[in-house]
């Protein structure tokens, strides 16, 4: 519903267990966030295995941007903005290719793949006084790579990258730990769902621990799978809130418990033996067996990148009830027989015929419709208010099933929107 | 004999080595237009030493094939 103007304040609309269901649909909402969150914050934007060799570039975004991730020749990586500075076509059209120079399929003005602009057919049609410095591509103007991925913001300054991850820079040291080589692969391709939903009903499922035993019970079922035991009343797995608008569902209070090496993953060692090897050549037999145990992190990177223990989900809005995900396979550079496992779970599960994100997708347009009800105004965010407690490193955190981490989410954004109003 | 074609979405070649000149060379086919260009022996071996950024100046559209024609025919 829409009935309330976000001028009036954000304390009026954010409360510490509700918020009011306008978030969702209010465009203006939406064009706020956009401004305010999107091209402020750190976004991520790719992973450097994207681009291997000098000169391979990728087309990406950050929200409704169109960016063009690249390599030049010297190694470096630029985040260029998708948009010829002439009369604004898409420079790149393509998912990815390999060339130094980009070249403008409207009137053929090209650019090297740093930005610069080399020239335009026809010179003599300008006077001369074109300066081509003042006309290369628009670029985002900080760039910083943590463990291989790669974040943008179109801030000029702000928090650093390390300040915005905080706590949850700790989900992609874990995340590359599990790879023997010490680098991941994400160059499987990205899968693309399209949902009618707002961007803010995705962030908030990815770590709800709420619902996986209701939306997911057909492919546990199918499955034979026990992770929905993970998100019941008697787990003893945590929600956690780290921060900034991270979040986590952390699973290793479980896997610790059943104390099975490669339990998080569904597999046994005795199946993936080229992996477990190359793991504890690579970290001792003692610490790979840790490794194996408390398995792959499942935190959502406020805004946009969600960890999902073997892919990757990357949270595009476009409209305010228009959002993209893309998908991916985590790889483990150089560990063949664990990574078909995974390429294949991800097929399975979040693939075109795949059941998991389907089921969420679902979800997703089903609360999109639903909120705009006129009566209640309010989307409840209350469950484990009354056992909130902190951990070792002072985060807040509740039982598996908890909103610990819907309420985190929308405090930062209400930090976020106010800070910019 | 033929290399291959090389492709990206700026642009389309065919590439194949040619004897008909006393020596062997690379011949190179814009297949957008069916414009052919060669290069020798020691032209390649200059570009695989083209420091950084070398090539740029001639990837403007404007140097050499879409300009006004000069005066007397030619390109200016």
């Amino acid at each position: 519903m829409s009935t309330v103007d976000a001028t009036i304040g954000w304390d009026r609309l954010i409360e510490h267990d509700r918020v009011h269901g306008s978030l969702y649909t209010d465009p203006a909402v939406y064009e706020a966030e956009l401004e305010r969150i999107w091209y402020r914050t750190w976004v991520f934007v790719g992973h450097v295995s994207e681009v291997p060799e000098p000169n391979d570039y990728v087309v990406k975004s950050i929200g409704p941007q169109p960016v063009i991730m690249s390599r030049d020749k010297q190694g470096e990586i630029h985040l260029l903005l998708n948009r010829c500075t002439h009369r604004a076509n898409l420079v790149c059209d393509a998912a990815r290719g390999n060339s130094s120079a980009f070249r403008c399929p409207y009137h053929g003005w090209t650019f090297s793949n740093t930005g610069r602009l080399l020239g335009y057919p026809f010179n003599s049609g300008y006077d001369g006084r074109e300066a081509k410095r003042e006309l290369g591509l628009g670029r985002v103007p900080r760039v910083e790579i943590y463990r291989g991925f790669v974040f943008g913001s179109f801030a000029d300054d702000g928090p650093t990258l390390l300040e915005h991850l905080g706590d949850a820079r700790e989900a992609l040291d874990r995340l590359v730990a599990l790879s023997p080589s010490g680098e991941l692969d994400l160059s499987a391709g990205w899968l693309q769902h399209k949902v009618k939903a707002n961007w803010k009903m995705l962030v908030e499922n990815e770590t709800d621990g709420y619902h996986p035993q209701f939306v997911h019970s057909s492919i546990f079922s199918v499955a034979k799978s026990g992770i929905g035991d993970l998100y019941g009343e008697e787990s003893t797995a945590l929600s956690r809130d780290l921060g900034n608008g991270h979040t986590e569902n952390d699973l290793r209070p479980e896997f610790r418990r059943i104390d099975q090496p490669l339990g998080w993953f569904g597999t046994t060692p005795d199946r993936v033996p080229g992996y477990v090897a190359q793991l504890e050549a690579a970290n001792g037999a003692e610490k790979a067996r840790e490794l194996m145990i408390d398995g792959s992190p499942h935190v959502m990177l406020f805004p946009n990148l969600f960890i999902a223990e073997i892919q990757l989900f990357v949270i595009q809005p476009l409209a305010v009830d228009e959002t993209v995900q893309h998908v991916t396979a985590v790889q483990y550079k150089g560990s063949p027989d664990m990574n078909r496992r995974m390429l294949q779970q991800t097929i399975g599960s979040v693939g075109p015929a795949g059941f998991l994100l389907a089921d969420d997708s679902e979800m997703y347009e089903r609360n999109q419709r639903g909120v705009h009800a006129r009566s209640p105004e309010w989307v409840v965010l209350k469950r484990g208010t009354h056992r909130e407690r902190l951990d070792e490193n002072g985060h807040v955190v509740g039982d598996a099933t908890d909103e610990v981490p819907q309420r985190a989410i929308w405090k930062h954004y209400r930090s976020l929107m106010e800070a910019g109003s | 004999m033929d290399v291959g074609e090389v492709v990206s979405e700026f642009a389309a070649v065919a590439l194949s080595i040619d004897h008909d000149g006393n020596g062997p060379r690379l011949r190179i086919e814009d297949l957008k237009t069916g414009h052919v260009g060669y290069l020798d022996a020691l032209e390649l071996e200059t570009l695989a030493w083209l420091p950084e950024g070398a090539l740029h100046p001639l990837l403007d559209p404007s140097l050499h094939r879409w300009r006004k024609p000069a005066a007397g025919g030619g390109t200016h």
